[in-house]
């Protein structure tokens, strides 16, 4: 049928013969048959409607509902050029490489149009090319360049990325979160709520930096050369009663170790509070084997039951601010893999008790960083993980469009927003999520 | 309003899947942190490619594949439908039980292409792969091949590419002769392999690695050849066959368009009792490529007098035959040539024979200016068949 209704429609026409094409605005024109026929679909229109289609203005062929009259003329450009049977590979390369430059939108409409009218090369180049455009890009550029609605929750954000790119560390916590979390509930229903303020007045590096001075004696790790060298510039800033925070310090630097393993937590804290791209410096190393594993699962039971221990014993009254010093870097930075890596985890400890009340802190634009606030109470610990309770649960938690240079006044903000401070708090930054 | 609308949630899901296969792994994952309708959207793609830029680089192997195994292990378990093509390719996995587990789910999910390129270790395919019986495609790198007694072979497997596989001769026959429409077939990094080809659908073959006898028994489609054969340094072993490895490797190729041939490649096919008259001619082939083939062996004793030194007549391949012709010719290639006789005999028989040749490259192994001008002489004396016939002389 084709083959004999193609000698008949060629030798009619003495001169080039031309098809009628409509599209969905009413709008109707008139093209060069091999250039239409190039088309997979008005192709097959053509052949199937028989002779009369699309050879006058009256019986003009109707184009899909994707095809509008800009892209139709893109497309046929496109098909002028490649139905020349005469071109080389290279001239058709050289050729598609300057057709498919233009914008997104038109990008998109151009491989919608190519698609409905099944013109496969086409939506194979465009379709490149958007891949080109979305590659490498994070996904708040990728959602303003294609004006994606930005509304998934936050938890369904991590999702793919926490299974596939877990950290064993970040479980270890949550499990330790998830077991404090209960115990909290119990008590809560126990006890009624405290409220009291306190507030921390020491810097946040000045823990570090004590903590560090213990982890360096504690913690062996065979590959913390460079880390130990960065310990060493926290050192400096230690000062403070720490006599009564022995104990508990301890706690954390075995915890530190045990969590660690070989552990890099010092280090890690540092990359996060300096917002270091280096993912060789900050990147952790957990060499966790199954007997490892099985150390670390005990020595998390053990934390926890000395935690609990611990807060009962200690006495301290002392009401301290909580300064968290850390610096923030707000320049847009391309998503690095250690970035996106759950990979950091920071565990201070400041005593006293507090209040069964948390913050949280999101803060939008280049980098998130989700602060789990750690409370716990006269005779008991309470861990949160944030990451699920915060957002709904804090009181109005402000948000930030840029990071503010001194983060420290961020995380006082956030942490004046609540009712509640946290006495003793174990500082823990779940997710570093730069994206 | 004034929100602009959504410019690419709403294309046919083939393009977005379209988009998303031309991304790397990670990239497409990472689109599900875009919004709601991209969610899920790449967890339909039919083709999944691994290597270690999957996780994040780092000094420690062990981490590196611990992180690898569990971005695979994730990603298998949150796609949904089927899988067709797996590709992974890493030498930072070798023998891991995670893997068997991958295989078993692919092997549920209606594979088609299995690549799986591992590093040298010895990671044994488990037989759930022998029931992949949609599989068309099959790479295997460094692994261990032993297929079950009730195996019968990939009905529908038109490639197969096995690289330094430890499996034994009778299954690889047995393999090959149970794949009706095998049509790719690459064997590499063999030792002392003896094998019997007989592949009905067979059009590309490439060998490499020390073969110790091939016969391509029935391969009449077959349409180029690579070969890149090493063999023992004793001949002896060679001498005791009566057949010709001329006949047994190229006496049943009719349709053979390409022959590439590496080092030992002539030295192998001159051994056994020449039987005078070959079966066939080769009217389709178009392209002739030996590299570092050495034609030095002119030792009376041994035979490797494949190419015949009569002025007169050009009978390489039939020697009754006068006017032989190769009539689809084009294309000589030849390296590390360095001007012996059979070497030059076997030119000038080639341009005395290709009404159609067109380009002559060879390469030079010779050092000394003068022997290499002679050589060049000598060859611009051969008379030439062809009009178009371009002798290219280019230097190592």
């Amino acid at each position: 049928m084709s083959e004999a209704d193609m000698a008949i429609i060629k030798p009619e026409m003495m001169m080039k013969s031309y098809i009628w094409l409509e599209t969905t605005d009413g709008s109707i024109q008139q093209v060069e048959q091999e250039i239409a026929m190039y088309c997979p679909m008005i192709c097959h229109e053509v052949l199937q409607k028989g002779l009369g289609a699309g050879s006058s203005k009256n019986c003009a062929i109707s184009l899909p509902q994707r095809v509008n009259p800009a892209m139709l003329s893109l497309i046929l450009d496109y098909c002028r050029f490649h139905q020349v049977p005469g071109r080389s590979n290279k001239e058709r390369k050289v050729h598609d490489e300057k057709f498919i430059r233009m914008d997104t939108k038109r990008l998109c409409e151009l491989a919608s149009a190519a698609d409905s009218l099944q013109l496969k090369p086409l939506v194979d180049l465009s379709s490149r090319a958007l891949a080109r455009i979305i590659e490498g890009k994070t996904p708040e550029e990728i959602r303003e360049i294609f004006h994606l609605p930005d509304d998934l929750t936050e938890e369904e954000k991590l999702e793919p990325l926490k299974n596939l790119m877990d950290d064993p560390r970040i479980r270890l916590l949550n499990r330790l979160y998830a077991k404090k979390r209960k115990e909290l509930k119990e008590r809560e229903k126990l006890k009624g709520k405290e409220v009291e303020e306190r507030v921390d007045e020491r810097s946040v590096d000045d823990l570090l930096s004590f903590i560090n001075g213990k982890d360096h004696k504690v913690v062996k790790t065979s590959k913390s050369k460079k880390k130990n060298k960065k310990r060493k510039e926290h050192k400096n800033k230690v000062s403070h009663n720490l006599h009564s925070k022995q104990q508990g310090v301890q706690i954390v630097d075995e915890t530190a170790a045990s969590l660690g393993g070989v552990s890099n937590l010092p280090s890690m804290e540092e990359d996060i509070f300096s917002l270091k791209t280096d993912s060789e410096d900050g990147y952790v190393d957990d060499g966790m084997d199954p007997v490892l594993k099985e150390m670390l699962d005990r020595e998390v039971e053990d934390f926890a039951r000395r935690l609990n221990s611990s807060w009962v014993l200690s006495s301290g009254q002392e009401r301290q601010p909580v300064h968290f010093s850390i610096n923030g870097n707000g320049a847009t930075r391309r998503l690095t893999a250690f970035q996106v890596m759950l990979g950091s985890l920071i565990l201070l400890m400041v005593f006293g008790w507090q209040v069964p009340e948390f913050c949280g802190v999101t803060v939008k634009g280049n980098s998130r960083v989700r602060i789990s606030g750690l409370t716990g109470t006269e005779g008991g610990d309470e861990w949160f993980d944030l990451s699920y309770i915060i957002l709904d649960e804090a009181s109005d938690p402000p948000k930030y469009d840029n990071v503010p240079a001194d983060r420290e006044d961020l995380v006082r903000d956030v942490l004046s927003s609540t009712l509640l401070f946290p006495f003793e708090l174990q500082l823990c930054i779940s997710e570093l999520e730069l994206l | 309003m004034g929100e602009s609308p959504d410019l690419i949630s709403d294309l046919p899901q083939s393009i977005l899947e379209n988009i998303l296969t031309h991304l790397s792994i990670r990239d497409a994952i990472r689109t599900s942190l875009l919004s709601t309708k991209w969610r899920y959207k790449w967890s339909t793609l039919t083709d999944l490619a691994f290597d270690e830029k999957c996780v994040s680089p780092s000094t420690d192997r062990a981490l590196v594949e611990t992180n690898l195994v569990r971005f695979i292990t994730g990603v298998l378990l949150l796609h949904q439908g089927p899988i067709h093509k797996f590709h992974l390719s890493t030498s930072f996995l070798q023998c891991r039980p995670d893997i068997d587990q991958w295989l078993l789910f692919l092997s549920r999910n209606g594979i088609k292409e299995l690549v799986l390129e591992l590093g040298e270790g010895e990671f044994r395919v488990p037989s759930c792969l022998f029931q992949c019986l949609k599989l068309t495609r099959l790479e295997l790198c460094h692994c261990e091949f032993d297929p079950p007694k009730s195996f019968n072979g990939f009905s529908s497997l038109k490639s197969l590419t096995l690289h330094q596989i430890l499996v034994s001769p009778e299954a690889i026959e047995s393999l090959i002769s149970g794949c009706p429409l095998l049509e790719f077939l690459s064997l590499s990094y063999f030792d002392s392999l003896v094998l019997s080809i007989s592949a009905p659908n067979l059009m590309y073959l490439y060998l490499d690695g020390e073969f110790k006898d091939i016969f391509l028994e029935n391969t009449p489609k077959l349409v180029a050849i690579s070969v890149s054969m090493y063999m023992h340094e004793d001949v002896a072993d060679f001498e005791q066959s009566s057949d010709y490895n001329l006949v047994k490797f190229l006496g049943g190729v009719p349709l053979l368009e390409k022959l590439v041939g590496y080092i030992y490649f002539t030295k192998y096919l001159s051994v056994g009792d020449d039987p005078g008259r070959l079966p066939i001619t080769y009217i389709h082939l178009k392209t002739i490529e030996l590299y570092q083939v050495s034609f030095e062996d002119a030792n009376e004793a041994s035979p490797i007098q494949l190419f015949p030194l009569e002025e007169e007549s050009f009978d390489l391949f039939e020697r009754d035959y006068f006017e032989y012709k190769l009539p689809r010719l084009e294309t000589v290639r030849m390296t590390d040539v360095s001007g012996i006789r059979n070497e030059l005999e076997f030119i000038r028989f080639l341009m005395g024979t290709s009404p159609v040749l067109e380009t002559v490259i060879v390469t030079s192994s010779l050092s000394d200016k003068d022997a290499r001008m002679e050589m060049v002489v000598e060859l611009l004396r051969f008379p030439r068949v062809s009009p178009r016939a371009q002798l290219l002389f280019l230097q190592d």
